[in-house]
């Protein structure tokens, strides 16, 4: 079926794709061990389950305590996505859209958050924030999410932004619009989907992040704080419920919000 | 035919009693060091085409941009009915640009892509659509068009919108940074065709910039032949075809044949580079180059005469439907020539034959 | 005019983040990691002594040091080969799949590493999936591999997987898919042309991948913490006792430095070298 060039291309495309899959499943295979744990009627977590149960997941939900932390992590996650948009998307303008002196060199510095291990990162903002006498709060958990968030939204939008044609622009400035028009009917609808994509990356990654909430958060805690606290003594299956209600919904986000980005994309674009 | 003064020669709109709707003086952009446009004066007349060509990197597109406010002069002025624009920013100039891609909203429909200009001078709705569709019927699209999305149209199509968007508040002055450059050849010619059609019934002043002479040559009152951001040469298009004012211009029509030549006596001058003498119908400056168009060179069938003989051998030919192009090589020389199908040529290779042409279908340039 | 063009002054709030979130904290730590030890009077004393106290070699805090290295350093190894064919795949191979595979790697990096890391607990414990499976399988118990250097090893290969798996996609993804074929066509065989086209032009990608998981793994945590129990002490976990139970702000800032300088020095060298408009695809 094959000419005797190809055939060589079939079997190492075949093992890529087996390769491939068997790493899919080794990432994906504690999270199924968690939401497993999380079915568990007893306490303690002992393989194979004897009785399933959704008890836990009940008690979850009706846990005041855990939906303070719910309300936490969403509040943080909401500020961060709307300020990082506002500062990603100067900040891509600045990357991808306008030519400058020092663009160059502003393209490396807004790596060097992403290049920088978070952990490292959460404790120097710890001793930053306590030698500049300041109380430990979300509220400096969320600067703390910005720190790294902001770079990688800034990338994820300015990559939008490079395929965005000066012309339309300029061809809408000549034809009479003002400045602030200009931005209004052009810019802004046509860099849209790269926004909101944007809003979603900064979002999913706040929702989700640990190191920095964990040194940061001070008082408060947020999601993922509290399951390592749990994780670390007084495990119950609350902790597994948790996480994989936290993963569900992280998932749900982003196919929905992935969603309405290519919907977004493809109405704009040819 | 007449004599051929190697300066350039007064542009003939300034001798006119009108004063121009668009005068460029001394005008000079410069990017570091470099100058892409280099002292140029200009003059453009109410309700002209005139064209502006030259060879990627020649200034044309930074002068147009200059002039339609997108750029700002480094020195000179640019006026408009006697008044210094400089400052002003396109959205306040009187004029509108065709871009080179067109420029056309993606995430907008056809009308409302056209009615653009419009919008944003707070015209009503209403009165925006009508003016929208006029637009649209004299670009020839059809009125069903107006809400379907600019992307789904086809290039020709597109043109159309791009040129109804520019024309929408009605601008004194339209400008074309090369819009046609990128369709294929039957789409241009028949779009060069409509765009002189469309400068004939709206009687605006189009100013229109290309590499392709030929293009100009269709579209144009008056071609100003651009190079290393200066002019070299306005004038109408019959001008610059038969009297280009030095070699530049004249190579820039197509392949023509090039001869240095240095004066022996009166009209009879020496080639420099090739054995042999040239008569030229008019004594010019002492040394300089002839230049015979393909047209015009023939080969000589045996009771043919010419002014100007030469003797070569024949390397190829090239079939262009109704005339035949003729590569001959005189020694180290390469001829071209252009023609009805020589008859008694035979093909065979090393064939020897006379080609000639006369002193009055020279040019002489002289520099 | 001297006011600054509008590109410029769009990086400002960006600018202004960086200095105020990034900058300041490493100065502050910086200027710590020079005071007196066990105090907190950063900016009023000078001395040498926290990074005495580091490398004298009766102390053992330099052993974290060396863990953390050689665990990044195998991490990108293992990562190297685990990830390029991935990558590759996604390149290449996968066609319309690549982007639904894609977002399956990408989803990882939205659900917090400690959650994940903790379903290898519940997998690897005793009593846990692996091990009660197995029994229950009559095939005796699961091996014993938690709270082990390879449990640790495991879950940093785990958690660090995008970020090698990224960088060199989009280094793949630049090879231009003719010059392959030419490459063929020309006669070179499969391994020919990999080694001579596909892996010097994906270079700049791959090497990028091995400086990013590089940089983050050395200062990585969570998996020493969760899988590897504390059989080893990372750097960074170091560093977090210093500035918590110990209460010893300048030690930790003092190694906190030297990760800085290890992290920064590298950064620099790749990202001074890249040409991230033709990267990110500038037209």
């Amino acid at each position: 079926m094959y000419s005797p060039a190809e055939r060589p291309e079939r079997r190492s495309g075949r093992l890529i794709w087996v390769w491939t899959v068997f790493v899919i499943v080794v990432i994906y295979l504690p999270v199924l061990c968690g939401f497993l744990a999380s079915l568990n009627k007893s306490r303690y977590f002992l393989f194979p389950i004897r009785t399933y149960s959704l008890d836990w997941w009940q008690r979850t939900v009706e846990s005041i305590e855990i939906a303070q932390l719910v309300k936490t992590s969403l509040l943080m996650a909401g500020i961060v996505t709307v300020v990082a948009v506002g500062i990603a998307f100067f900040g891509a303008l600045a990357y991808a859209r306008y030519d400058w002196r020092g663009r160059k060199t502003y393209q490396k510095i807004v790596l060097l958050p992403i290049f920088f291990p978070q952990p490292v990162l959460g404790l120097a903002l710890l001793l930053w924030f306590n030698a500049l006498g300041m109380q430990m709060s979300w509220k400096t958990a969320v600067f703390a999410h910005l720190v790294w968030i902001v770079p990688v939204v800034t990338l994820v939008m300015a990559i939008q932004m490079y395929s965005f044609d000066p012309a339309l622009e300029e061809a809408a400035y000549d034809l009479g619009a003002s400045r602030t028009q200009v931005l209004r009917e052009v810019t802004l609808p046509i860099l849209w989907p790269g926004i909101w994509s944007g809003g979603l990356f900064a979002f999913l990654l706040s929702w989700g992040n640990f190191p920095l909430s964990l040194y940061t958060t001070g008082a408060d805690t947020a999601v993922p704080e509290w399951l390592y606290s749990k994780m670390v003594a007084g495990y119950t299956p609350m902790v597994p419920a948790l996480g994989s209600m936290a993963t569900i919904a992280a998932a749900v986000l982003m196919v929905v919000g992935g969603s309405v980005a290519t919907v977004l994309r493809r109405r704009r674009a040819a | 035919m007449n004599s051929q003064p190697s300066v350039v020669r007064p542009d003939p709109g300034r001798t006119e009693a009108r004063p121009p709707v668009l005068r460029v003086a001394a005008l000079v952009k410069a990017f570091g060091s470099a100058r892409a446009v280099d002292r140029i004066d200009l003059d453009v007349q109410a309700g002209e085409f005139l064209t502006i060509v030259g060879p990627s990197g020649c200034g044309k597109t930074t002068l147009l941009r200059m002039l339609a406010g997108l750029e700002v002069p480094s020195s000179g002025d640019i006026l408009l009915n006697g008044a210094r624009i400089n400052d002003l920013p396109p959205n306040k100039r009187p004029t509108c640009m065709v871009f080179q891609s067109l420029a056309l909203f993606p995430h907008r429909s056809v009308g409302e892509n056209i009615a653009f200009p419009l919008k944003v001078r707070s015209v009503k709705p209403a009165i925006r659509t009508a003016r929208a569709l006029d637009l649209m019927k004299l670009m020839r699209l059809p009125a069903d068009y107006f809400s379907r999305n600019v992307m789904k149209c086809s290039g020709g199509e597109r043109q159309r919108v791009a040129l109804a968007r520019a024309f929408a508040y009605d601008p004194e002055i339209l400008f074309f940074d090369e819009p046609l450059s990128a369709l294929d050849y039957k789409l241009k010619k028949s779009l060069e065709k409509e765009l002189k059609d469309i400068h004939k019934e709206t009687g605006k002043t189009f100013v229109y910039i290309t590499h392709s002479l030929e293009e100009a040559m269709v579209m144009s009152d008056r071609i100003a032949v651009m190079n290393e951001g200066r002019i070299v040469q306005i004038g109408t298009p019959a001008d610059i075809y038969t009297r280009p004012v030095n070699r530049f211009v004249a190579e820039f029509m197509g392949e023509v044949n090039i001869f240095p030549v240095r004066r022996r006596a009166g009209v009879v001058y020496d080639g420099t580079d090739f054995p042999g003498q040239f008569k030229v119908s008019a004594a010019a400056s002492a040394e300089g180059y002839v230049i015979v168009r393909p047209e015009f060179m023939r080969i000589l069938s045996r009771r043919d005469e010419a002014e100007n003989v030469i003797e070569a051998s024949l390397y190829n030919s090239y079939s262009l439907g109704s005339r035949t192009q003729y590569r001959l090589t005189a020694g180290d020389k390469a001829l071209i020539v252009e023609q009805s199908r020589a008859a008694d040529l035979s093909s065979a290779g090393d064939a020897r034959v006379l080609v000639g042409w006369n002193a009055a279908d020279a040019l002489f340039v002289g520099d | 005019m001297r006011t600054l063009s509008v590109g410029a002054r769009c990086s400002l709030p960006v600018y202004a983040l960086l200095v105020l979130g990034f900058i300041a904290p490493l100065l502050t730590v910086v200027a710590y990691s020079f005071a007196t030890p066990r105090s907190f009077d950063a900016f009023r004393s000078f001395t040498f002594d926290n990074y005495r106290v580091i490398f004298d070699p009766a102390n053992t805090v330099w052993m974290s040091f060396a863990w953390s290295l050689a665990l990044a350093a195998l991490v990108v190894a293992i990562l190297t080969i685990v990830a390029y064919p991935i990558a590759y795949g996604l390149a290449r191979t996968f066609g319309r799949w690549s982007s639904l595979i894609s977002l399956f790697f990408v989803f990882p990096l939205f659900v917090s590493e400690n959650i994940r890391l903790y379903g290898w607990v519940l997998f690897f414990i005793k009593g846990g999936v692996l091990d009660g499976s197995l029994k229950s399988l009559g095939l005796g118990g699961g091996p014993d591999v938690l709270f082990t250097f390879g449990a640790t090893l495991f879950g940093m290969v785990y958690v660090y997987l995008p970020f090698m798996l990224f960088p060199i996609t989009l280094g793949l993804s630049t090879v231009p898919r003719d010059l392959v074929e030419a490459g063929r066509d020309m006669g070179a065989s499969r391994f020919q042309i990999w080694r001579e086209i596909e892996l010097p032009l994906a270079m700049p990608g791959i090497l990028i991948g091995m400086l990013l998981t590089f940089v983050l793994a050395v200062g990585a945590v969570a998996e020493a913490k969760v899988l590897g129990g504390q059989s080893i002490i990372v750097i960074t976990h170091d560093i977090e006792i210093a500035f918590t139970y110990a209460q010893n702000w300048p030690l930790g800032s003092a190694l906190s430095v030297l990760l800085m300088i290890i992290v920064g020095a590298l950064s620099m060298l790749g990202i001074g070298r890249l040409d991230l408009d033709r990267i990110l695809g500038r037209r």
